[in-house]
């Protein structure tokens, strides 16, 4: 039959059905023989019980029953309506008590039998299953507009927008929650202008875009600043939409308050940033992974020398040798993105002159942890340089006006015996020449020929020669001569020595004896301390150390005259001799030198203050306390340790720490 | 002093320094004798007839001032002389209590030291 326009399901309970699954008899074929005529397009399923056909019934277009009794099928029934199917019943007559008893139970049509025949039920099916699918297709409508209007109110409700829908008057007919939370609740009737404030009003021009609005147009979002219904400022991103034809608009406005102040603390925070970075006083260089400049401050030109000049994109080695140790630290966070800190290096600035900076390095990654370059951060350590110098220097000449004492009672034996040396030799002289001119009366004796004159003047040269003791004044003349030699030799070693101790020192870094820095300190200090201390020196084999022997000596230099100056506190014009203990030794990959004496030792209170700048516990104008102060900052500087420590009895003991392998930064750190 | 020449005694840790003493004391006609330690000088003291001791200040072990007052109580008659290179160094009043007849300063004047020698050994004006 052409009236189906797709395929159907017709679930059919049959007599037999009701009968517990019987075999169908001749009867219910006629049922099944009428609705056959539906056609292919027809899917008749005859159920096999009851209880099937009420499982069956929900994926059908309609359900058929035959045969009696109705009330049998009203679990089948129950679940067609259910499910929205039609139910049709097949009855003897329509009249009948059964006809009465389907339709109390609800089907929807009965079909009876006429001339043993069922020409009506192919017609009634399909007419039910129209309807059914009628039915069931409006009540899919009705339950997806439910769901839209729910979706709608929550949405309406939910939404931190606040809502307003206006009246051509721009009256407020409805509001949602945010709305009111914003603007106040009951506000229906009254004007929107009334619920702003005027500042936001004025801001986002409320007036005309309302109209604009109003006009069909679209207008793009505008934002309103001003203060929110407590006072606070607000800001408000506010659209407007034409919602019907009777002129009604929807007012959207998003409080954006907080997402307007955290832009601003990150445009803030980006001006703080840079403003930091380009007034630092140090210089911020950023570069990418192959040492091309992505970023410098202003700091950084002015340190390369480059002011004004656009450093983006050129080469940090234009500035820093990879040739240079430091340079290869640079290189090594590029590459491997180790990181060092408070490095010292050279850097060639742009007019080609060559200064200190000091230097950190750290490598720059993303969150992915993906090697971007490097950040360089450095100062100009020219004025730190020299005034570093001058410390050590001042200190050094400090160092020098204590030996000054001891050097001069050194110089002044010598002078002693040098001054009346001199003074007996010219008496010497004096004696060569009266010699000299009685040689001259022989000479001019012998020259005339005249015997007797010669004679004479013979004989009183020899007299004279006899009354001088000549012979002796001629030995002790020449011995004179040598010990005075050998005293000048003296003060020309003392004043070498004490020259080449007060010597600017470069800050070079040399292969050097730590031994024998030691001792020629110790020989230089000697002379000061002689008389009243006993030094004793042990001396270990020690392998040469790369260091600066200057400041090591200056080190030791300090560090000895402590060890004679806590010694006369103790023990002066007692007649007691104090001691020093001089060690030096190789103990594992660090040589350790130690100094002890027996002085007055450091106060427990003090123990952790003595290598502070400016302490001192010594008399003004015996130390200026900047000794052990900058001995300590030298130790550190070769990647040592300098500790103090009482001694039982009397006395401290000084322990000097330095490795064998300076570390990288005391490496990197010569060039300073 | 009659007979025998003063006997003076040198005493300095510094050999060179007695030498030139010597050198330069040879034409005044004194028995010179040098000690190099306070030790020796003090056995020279004990053993010879010392007129005149002249000592250095500055010695390891025992200071110059120490030696004289050891001197005073071995042998109060021997004239005491100190020689040092830092006289302001020397407090008076020891110089006084030891009854050290002169301060000399080191280097010294050779004809300051001539004159004082001979009015301590009585062989002068």
């Amino acid at each position: 039959m052409s009236e189906i326009e797709s395929r159907v399901r017709i679930v059919v309970v049959l007599p037999e059905a009701f009968a517990g699954g019987l075999a169908p008899v001749r009867d219910s074929c006629r049922t099944l023989d009428a609705l056959a005529r539906l056609g292919s397009e027809a899917s008749v399923e005859p159920a096999a019980s009851l209880e099937a056909a009420a499982a069956e019934v929900r994926n059908a277009d309609l359900l058929v029953l035959d045969g009696s009794p109705p009330a049998a099928a009203s679990g089948a029934l129950e679940a067609a309506r259910a499910a929205r199917v039609p139910a049709v019943a097949v009855v003897a007559d329509s009249g009948d008590a059964d006809a009465v008893a389907w339709f109390r139970l609800g089907v929807a049509d009965c079909v009876a039998e006429e001339g043993g025949a069922l020409e009506a039920l192919p017609a009634a099916a399909l007419e039910q299953i129209r309807r059914g699918r009628d039915t069931r297709q409006r009540r899919s409508v009705e339950r997806r507009l439910a769901w839209l209007e729910n979706l709608n109110t929550t949405i309406v409700n939910e939404i931190p927008a606040a809502l307003a829908v206006l009246d051509t008057e721009r009256k407020v007919v409805a509001t949602n929650p945010a709305f009111g939370r914003a603007f106040g609740t009951g506000v229906r009737g009254r004007p929107l202008a009334e619920l702003l404030s005027a500042d936001l009003w004025e801001s986002a021009d409320f007036g005309t875009l309302l109209d604009r609005v109003a006009a069909g147009e679209a207008p793009a979002p505008t934002i309103a600043r001003g203060h929110g219904s407590d006072g606070r400022a607000v800001v408000f991103d506010v659209r407007g939409q034409r919602l019907d034809d009777a002129g009604r608009l929807l007012v959207v406005l998003a409080d954006v308050t907080e997402r307007e102040m955290l832009a601003r603390r990150i445009t803030d925070l980006q001006r703080y940033n840079e403003n930091i970075i380009q007034n630092l006083n140090s210089a911020l260089l950023v570069v990418d992974t192959e040492g091309a400049v992505t970023f410098a401050n202003a700091m950084a030109a002015e340190i390369l020398g480059e002011p004004g000049g656009v450093l983006r994109g050129r080469s940090v080695w234009d500035w820093f040798s990879t040739a240079h140790v430091q340079g290869g630290l640079l290189a090594r966070t590029l590459a491997e993105g180790s990181r060092f800190r408070g490095a010292e290096t050279m850097l060639a600035r742009a007019d080609g002159r060559a200064i200190p900076v000091g230097i950190s390095c750290a490598p720059l990654v993303d969150a992915d942890g993906t090697r971007l370059g490097a950040v360089a951060i450095f100062q100009d350590l020219t004025e730190i340089t020299l005034l570093q110098r001058q410390v050590l220097q001042t200190e050094k000449m400090a160092s020098i006006g204590q030996l000054a004492a001891g050097v001069a009672h050194e110089i002044n034996n010598p002078m002693g015996f040098i001054h009346a040396n001199l003074f007996q030799m010219a008496e010497y002289l004096g004696d060569v020449r009266r010699l000299w001119t009685q040689v001259g009366d022989v000479r001019k004796a012998a020259g005339s020929s005249d015997a007797p004159a010669l004679a004479r003047a013979t004989e009183t040269l020899e007299e004279l020669a006899r009354e001088l003791d000549a012979e002796y004044v001629l030995t002790d003349f020449d011995k004179a001569i040598r010990e005075s030699q050998e005293g000048a030799e003296r003060i020309r070693h003392i004043v070498r020595d004490l020259r080449d101790f007060s010597r600017q020192d470069r800050d070079e870094r040399v292969a050097a004896d730590v031994n024998q820095c030691l001792d020629s300190t110790a020989n230089i200090v000697w002379s000061m301390m002689k008389h009243s201390v006993v030094l004793r020196k042990r001396y270990g084999d020690l392998p040469r150390i790369r260091c600066n022997p200057m400041q090591l000596k200056q080190v030791f230099m300090n560090l000895l005259v402590n060890a004679y100056q806590a010694i006369e506190t103790r023990l002066a014009g007692t007649g007691e001799r104090g001691e020093i203990d001089l060690v030096s030794e190789l103990r594992g990959d660090r040589l350790v030198i130690e100094v002890s004496d027996t002085g007055c030792g450091i106060a427990p209170d003090q123990l952790d203050r003595i290598f502070d700048p400016f302490f001192t516990t010594k008399e003004v104008g015996v130390g200026v306390g900047l000794g052990l102060s900058t001995s300590f900052s030298i130790v550190q500087k070769h990647g040592g340790t300098l500790r103090a420590r009482n001694r039982n009895g009397h006395g401290a003991t000084f322990e000097l720490i330095l490795p064998l392998t300076p570390s990288e930064e005391v490496v990197a750190g010569e060039a300073g | 002093m009659s007979g025998s020449p003063p006997t003076v005694l040198f005493v300095d840790d510094e050999a060179r320094i007695l030498s030139a003493l010597q050198r330069s004391l040879r034409r005044e006609g004194y028995r010179i004798l040098t000690a190099q330690t306070p030790a020796a000088a003090l056995r020279l003291v004990d053993e010879e007839p010392v007129d005149v001791i002249v000592s250095d200040q500055k010695m390891p072990g025992m200071s110059g001032l120490a030696l004289l007052a050891e001197v005073v109580r071995r042998r109060p008659s021997a004239r005491r002389l100190l020689i040092t290179g830092w006289p302001e160094e020397i407090p008076p009043e020891q110089v006084e209590a030891l009854g050290i007849r002169a301060v000399l300063s080191k280097p010294w004047d050779e004809r300051e030291l001539k004159e004082i020698l001979r009015k301590e050994t009585g062989t002068g004006t």
